[in-house]
């Protein structure tokens, strides 16, 4: 990633720290090259979308085992 | 035959799981146009129960205070706490509308930096850990969440404790005439109002009704104080024509 990537894209690292999953309330993993919020717990993939977090299971991504 | 439970769609019965959907439907139809509806319709009202709001909560301007203002999007009332507080303090706003949560974040991400935080989340799922937050907010927005009790739920489990609850809602008109009056502007006037200016007449109906079916200042105090709230307290603003609902995590 460019450090000239557009800040306003970017996501909060320190938002990213408060966050769990909606539906476990366990916490995520960051996957900075999909910018996704992974819940293994859940088995769902959470998108960053120009920096905003989409903590929506209906948005997620579904994990396979 | 029909096993998916009912639920109201302003007066219309739908089931359940279409409701979230219609919802976010109108928002996401009238989020531009939003703040300029609801001076039009409130008779620019709406700022002082906002203001009324902040009021209420009088958080400190030293201590670092993290608010949690759901169904926030176009960021009246995070943008007022940022400006009430001091600089360690923060705002995460969580809506579950995309549009809306654009609408704010166009007009404030750059003026607050890094101490306003936008997460699209739903407000009976919140993505946030057991007591995160020392206040918790939703103004006009509880209305529109199917699972009001769910909502309260979540919203006690991320206070910490001594944390503050605040709601703001349209809520039932308390004074004789007033109510008469209100009835017939808020069906015939705002509806018309929201064909004009948001050319949607439709969405502005179901803000009107969904108005109309929430419960009363009473009823919604015992609802936060089931779901664990304590010192629950109401003022009315403007005869009742909104209410805000005040709780405590202790």
């Amino acid at each position: 990633m460019s450090e000239l990537a557009d800040q306003s894209n970017a996501v909060d690292p320190r938002l990213l720290e408060v966050l769990v999953c909606p539906l476990t309330k366990t916490n995520l993993r960051y996957d900075r090259e999909r910018q996704e919020l992974i819940s293994e717990s859940a088995k769902l993939a959470y998108p960053i979308r120009e920096g905003v977090p989409i903590m929506l299971p209906d948005e997620a991504r579904k994990l396979e085992d | 035959m029909n096993d998916t439970p009912q639920t109201s769609f302003g007066f219309r019965k739908i089931d359940q799981n279409e409701r979230q959907s219609l919802v976010n439907d109108v928002f996401s139809r009238v989020a531009n146009r939003y703040d300029v509806m609801n001076d039009l319709m409130s008779g620019g009202l709406h700022r002082l129960w906002k203001r009324d709001m902040i009021n209420w909560l009088a958080p400190s301007k030293v201590a670092p205070l993290a608010l949690l203002d759901v169904a926030g999007g176009t960021g009246d009332i995070a943008r007022r706490f940022l400006d009430a507080t001091g600089p360690q303090s923060t705002a995460t706003i969580c809506d579950i509308s995309a549009e809306m949560l654009e609408a704010g974040r166009g007009k404030l991400a750059s003026r607050y930096g890094q101490r306003l935080r936008f997460v699209q989340g739903n407000a009976e799922i919140l993505p946030f850990p057991d007591r995160s937050f020392d206040a918790y907010t939703i103004a006009f927005g509880i209305r529109n969440v199917t699972h009001i009790e769910a909502a309260l739920a979540e919203a006690f489990r991320v206070l910490k404790r001594g944390g503050r609850f605040l709601c703001l809602e349209f809520s039932e008109v308390q004074t004789p005439m007033l109510d008469r009056v209100y009835d017939s502007y808020s069906f015939h006037v705002i509806p018309r109002l929201g064909e004009l200016v948001a050319k949607d007449g439709e969405a502005y109906r179901y803000l009107v009704e969904s108005i109309r079916r929430f419960p009363d200042q009473e009823r919604f105090a015992g609802m936060i104080r089931a779901a664990g709230f304590e010192r629950v307290q109401y003022r009315n603003l403007t005869g009742g024509i909104a209410a805000l609902h005040s709780g405590w995590r202790i």
